[in-house]
Order: C-alpha cells, then structure tokens, then sequence
C-alpha cells in the first residue's frame, strides 16, 4: 500500500470509529447506562400480618436503596380471603426532608392474597443511593374490610418497622428494584474520545512512519494483508469450491446442515428432557451455529499446514496464511448459515430490534479466538501427529461444556465460576441476548469476550510465529 | 543480484522420528532423545549477478534442494546470510500447487496467486497461459482428469508467463512430449536473454553444459568447485569416473 492509499485507510478506520460510538451507544444505550438489579423479596418462614390497615393505621419502612433509580417497590399484600372495598394509600417518603416524593392509590379490590404487589412508579426516583427513605401505606378502610400486609419476624436485617409511630423490631416484607448506573455508561463518550484520540495518534505515526520509509507492525500487518489479499481469496475460493463439488445439492449443505441437527436435538431433547427454555427451537440453532463454526474452523486450521506440506517446502508463503484461510472458509460457511437462523427469527414470535447488529461483535470475537487457536492446534500438530485425535475428543468435551441443547440453570452454583471459563460459553450467550432479548448485553460481557478472543489470538500467533520456521523441517 | 555469503544448514535429526507426543514426552523424561547433527550445507559462499544461468550440480543428497531453499527464503539458515534482489519464482514441481478438484483456469488463478502474482497481471496473461500450455477446451476440465504431461505443461506455462528477476528450476525440464521440450527450451532461453537470472539443479550433465553459463558443484554440502560451465562439468565427470 502506497501513502495515498494509507491516508485514505487512516480516514476510513477513524470515520468507521467515530460511526460505530455512535451507532453503539444508541443500540446499547439502556444496557450501557445502567445495570438493572432485580426485585428479590425476602421473606422468612416466620411471617405474620401487620394486622389489619383500617382508618389511621400507618404503616411506616424506612429504608436505604442500594440502587441508584428506584423503579418499583413490591409488598407482599393479604386480604383475609374477601373482597375489601376502599382505597390503599402507598407512599415513598424522603425521611431526610421529611416530604412525599411518589404516591399511588392501590384499590383494595385488585389486591391478591398473600401475592407480591409491585407498585411501580411512572416517573423513577433517580439519585437515591444511600438516602433514608421510607415506605408509608395507610387506607381508608374499617374493620372486616380492609387488607394488610406481611412483615418478617425478628430478623436483623435493620429497618425497623414503625406501627403508628411504635418501632415493632419486625421488618416488613418488601423488595425493591431498580438500577445501578455504570461508571462505562456515565463516562462513554468521554472513553470513546480518548480511545478514539490515542487511535488518532497511532494513525498518524503509521502515516509518518510510511513516509520516512520505516515500518512497525502495524504498517507490516497492512502491507502482508494487501500483498497477500488475492492469494487468500484463492484459497478461500477453493476451499469453497472443493467443498461441496461433486455433491447433488451442493450449497444447499450450508443451510440443511445446521437445520437438520436443530431438528434431530429438537426431537431429542425437547422430548427426552423437556428443559423449559422459551424458543428452544432458536436457542438450540443459536448455540449449534456459532459451536460449528467454531469447531470446523479449528479442525480445518488443525490441518491447514500439515494439509499443505508440498506448497510449505517449495515456495516461499507466510505460513499464517493457511489456517487464517480456513478460518475465513468456514466464516463464509457460517455466514450462510445464518440465513436459516434469520428466517427461523422472523417466524417466530421474537422481535428483531437494531441490537442485532451486535451480533457482530459476537461473530468477530468467535472469529479471532479460532484463529488464535487454529493457528496454536495447526502448529503443535506439526510436530505431534496426535493433536488431531486429541482435538477430537477435547472438542467433543468442549461441546458439553457449552450450553447448547441444555440451559445455564442446569449447572450447580459451585462450578458456575469454572462454568464460565469457557470463552465459547460468552460468546454464545452474547449472541442469545441479542437475538433473543433483543437488547445489548451488560457492558462486562463485551470486555469478557474481547479479552479472552485477544488472549488467545496472541497466544497462538506467538506460539506460530516461534515456531514456523521449523516446520519446513518437520512436516 | 544474489549474495550467499558463509551459509551453513544444520539438521538436528532425532536418531528415531518422533511424532507422537507421548513418544516425545516418554523420550523426553528419559532423556532418550538423541539428536543427531548433520551438516545439509557447511559455509557455502559465491555471488551470482544479474542474467546468469547458473547450474547447480553433486551427488544425491549433496545439498543442492537445500541450497535452492534457502536462496527461495523457505529455510532459514542456521549461520550465514543470503541476500536476493528481486522477484523469486520457484517452478513448482509436478502439481504441487494445484488442486486437482478444480477445473484449469480455476488452477491458473491459485497457482498463480501462489507464486505471488497479482490478479491483474494474471487476468492479463491469461490467453498466453491457455496458449502456452496446449490445453485448448481441457481447460475447463478438473484437473484430476488431466494426464501428468498436461499438468506440467500447465505449471511450466504459469511459472514462466511472467519475467520474474530469479527463475529457480529443480529437474523439470523434461516436460511433455519432444514438441513441447523444444518449445519450453526456447521459452527459457527466451527468458535468460531477457536479464532473468536462473538456478537450475539437474542431472543431466548434458543440459547444464548446454544451458548454463556458470556451474556450482556441490560436495557434501560443502562447495567443491565453481567457475565456466565447460571446466567444472568436465571435472565433475572426471572425480566420479575416475575409480
């Protein structure tokens, strides 16, 4: 690549940038800004009713929110099992300027016994981390009509309650929810400018570099990628070609493929285990693409080089080339097949929002890490013939350890951390909650997936690069 | 145009080929692996200049695939440097750089790409190619149903589409039937009169006097002798005649 042709890259890798932040944030801007931290009510096996709510009870909750926007505030209501008619007056009161900040008429009609009551404000109450606030409910209700709520006995979860002014030592059964804001969502455009300014400045030293006629990595990572573009489109283009030659149906393998081992786990495990996961149908193609992509282009890299062992020992071609190809081969391979997943989405119930275009992000890291590890397996099977029967069985473990046909709940809380080792088992959830939750995932996922994509990725180019130049001599 | 300065090539050989891991790892904690060291070229130095066809000639396993490796840059040299100025184009031999799957154009392209072509420059010869090569209509045909002096018709026809500045030859000169040796003769001799500098390792000790300018005789993988075609052919005849 000439200057002129630098130049230009550099404006396009730097509007791409400046595109994707703002892209980014629109799709993710829920996810980003906030961490949402569920409503999970405690309640004892001892409970008792705070007695009937009638004509100037008050019931009074303090209590300090661990959140910073508060959504809701669940109670756990009864009704002694009749029909009351009245009006329940629920209120969150800032204890520290002694004042009603939200309100809301409950009508004691739709109250459910012994049911969790979500009263859900309008209008969030934001910036209350650390506040005294306080849960106040009175009604105007009479004797033999009227409800009451549930209150813990004797726990020290603090927060006593107040019954008409007397504190009772008992804490009144009541959750809240809410969000956390997220130091990545307050500081995003600030992260982006300076991850954007220090691209800026790498771009710039390309540029000098290039024409002071000196080269660094990057500008030697650029000049091999043009220098070798159309030899890697050959070899992807035969790798594609020789693939389905000589069969009937040719193409049409790269959507039966994964289409028909949805139906066979379909059949299987919907019917032998019957897991309660909602559009398992989706969830099971989701998990049996992005697997076999990852799967084939390992096994494709494992043999890359050993596979071209008379082109290795006569001409001279950077050696990496190979197992990228095939890597690349099998992208193209799943990129088909992902046509039938698309369909699948539509037709069922899922809503496709513009948070599908994560995706990418999934499909990139999944790409980076089977090179990472296509180059590594391609390299130690050079010198060890048994990496292909070993890989066998490591990826058929593999396999188990993803959750593809079964759901995450399945696994026992004390091996979750080791669970979650499994790079695969990011990007495959990654990939789930964007297209089935429709949302972007939490900004800790996209860190998780990047680095271990990364580490492995470099782990296997060192590894290559230590090694390549031994493997005229061995294969 | 290409200096090979003092370059030796050491091959660490395990006196048993280890390929399996467990082998390895048994060996290893053993202390079993015995290497041993064999020297493929010990401190070989000459220069070529630019348009000279120079003959590579020694016994079997005297060095001369090595030498041609490691001037091409597929070996490294464990001591010793070599510097090439210029565009180097191995001729394959026999298919190595095709996949008999795909049909003969589809062949030009990859092997092309291969031998570092670019896709204009291929686009653009592509007739002489398909000219060169004799194939007419079989072109379009796999290549798995072509016949042995087809495929090095085609793979003599891509490498030497191009005018590269090193042109290196291991033994494929006997390519198809008389016809086509006189023709891939001339295209050669056409080349060499075009400024490309040749390496050429053969056999056949009448070639090399015919073809060659400068002759470098292998021993060994220790150089014995280099000079005039003529005088080292003569003397490498001589030293293996003479009982």
């Amino acid at each position: 690549m000439n200057n002129t042709g630098l130049k230009k890259f550099s404006i396009i890798v730097l509007i791409a940038y400046i595109i994707t932040v703002i892209v980014f944030y629109h799709i993710a801007h829920d996810q980003i800004i906030y961490k949402t931290v569920p409503d999970n009510m405690f309640v004892s096996d001892e409970k008792t009713p705070v007695g009937e709510i009638v004509e100037g009870t008050v019931v009074l909750q303090p209590f300090i929110p661990q959140v910073d926007i508060l959504d809701s505030v669940s109670i756990l209501t009864a009704t002694y099992e009749r029909v009351n008619k009245g009006t329940l007056f629920f209120q969150i009161l800032d204890m520290e300027m002694d004042s009603v900040i939200r309100e809301k008429n409950l009508d004691l009609q739709d109250i459910p016994n012994t049911q969790k009551v979500v009263v859900e404000f309008e209008d969030p109450i934001k910036d209350v981390r650390g506040k005294e606030l306080a849960i106040k409910v009175t009604s105007n209700g009479t004797p033999g009509n009227a409800v009451t709520i549930w209150q813990n006995v004797n726990t020290d979860l603090g927060y006593d309650l107040i019954l008409n002014g007397n504190p009772t030592g008992q804490i009144l059964c009541f959750s809240t929810s809410g969000r956390e804001y997220l130091w990545f969502g307050q500081n995003y455009y600030l992260i982006s400018f300076i991850t954007g300014l220090i691209l800026l400045v790498y771009l710039v030293r390309l540029n000098y570099l290039s024409i002071k006629g000196n080269t660094c990595l990057g500008l030697r990572i650029i000049l091999a990628f043009t220098k070798y573009k159309f030899l890697l489109k050959q070899l992807v283009s035969r790798d594609f070609k020789t693939k389905y030659k000589r069969s009937v149906l040719g193409i049409l393998w790269s959507f039966l493929n994964p289409l028909l081992t949805m139906a066979v786990q379909y059949t299987v495990f919907s019917s032998l285990f019957r897991f309660d996961i909602e559009n398992f149908a989706i969830y099971l193609l989701i998990g049996i693409i992005f697997f076999s992509f990852f799967s084939e282009a390992v096994s494709m890299s494992l043999m890359s080089i050993v596979g071209n062992a008379t082109l290795i020992s006569k001409v001279y071609i950077p050696k990496y080339i190979f197992p990228i190809s095939r890597v690349i081969s099998s992208f193209i391979n799943f990129s088909l097949s992902l046509i039938p997943l698309m369909v699948f989405v539509i037709i069922t119930d899922i809503i496709i929002t513009p948070a599908i275009i994560l995706l990418l992000f999934s499909i990139t890291c999944v790409f980076l890490f089977s090179i990472g590890l296509g180059m590594l397996l391609s390299s130690a099977m050079v010198f060890f013939r048994d990496t292909q029967f070993l890989w066998n069985v490591v990826g058929m473990l593999w396999m188990y350890l993803t959750p593809i046909f079964y759901p995450v709940s399945i696994i026992p809380d004390r091996y979750m951390t080791f669970y979650k080792l499994n790079p695969m088992y990011h990007f495959i959830d990654f990939s789930r909650i964007v297209i089935m939750n429709g949302v972007s995932p939490e900004p800790s996922e996209y860190l998780v997936c990047i680095i271990s994509a990364i580490i492995m990725l470099a782990f296997g180019s060192w590894v290559f690069k230590k090694t390549q130049n031994n493997f005229v001599l061995h294969v | 145009m290409i200096k090979v300065d003092k370059v030796s090539v050491q091959y660490r050989m395990t006196k048993e080929r280890i390929t399996s891991f467990k082998e390895y790892v048994m060996k290893f904690l053993t202390r079993q692996i015995k290497y041993e060291e064999f020297w493929a070229l010990k401190d070989v130095s000459f220069e070529v200049n630019k348009g000279e066809v120079v003959g590579i000639i020694g016994r079997n396993g005297a060095g001369k695939s090595t030498l041609l490796k490691v001037i091409s840059g597929i070996l490294r040299p464990t001591e010793g440097s070599v510097v090439c100025n210029g565009s180097i184009v191995p001729m394959l031999e026999l298919g190595s750089g095709f996949d008999m799957e795909l049909n003969g154009r589809e062949n030009v392209y990859l092997n092309g790409a291969i031998l570092g072509y670019s896709e204009d420059y291929i686009n653009k010869k592509y007739n002489e190619i398909v000219e060169f090569s004799e194939l007419g209509r079989f072109i379009e045909s796999p290549l798995r149903t072509y016949s042995s002096g087809m495929l090095m018709r085609l793979a003599f026809s891509i490498a030497t589409v191009v005018n590269p500045d090193i042109l290196i030859v291991d033994e494929i000169l006997a390519v198809g039937d008389v016809s086509f040796q006189e023709k891939s003769k001339a295209r050669m001799l056409e080349l060499m009169g075009g400024g490309t500098t040749v390496l050429f390792v053969s056999h056949s000790i009448d070639q090399i006097k015919e073809m060659c300018n400068k002759v470098i005789w292998l021993d060994n993988g220790r150089l014995k002798m280099i000079g005039e075609a003529e005088t080292v052919c003569d003397q490498y005849l001589g030293y293996y005649n003479s009982p």
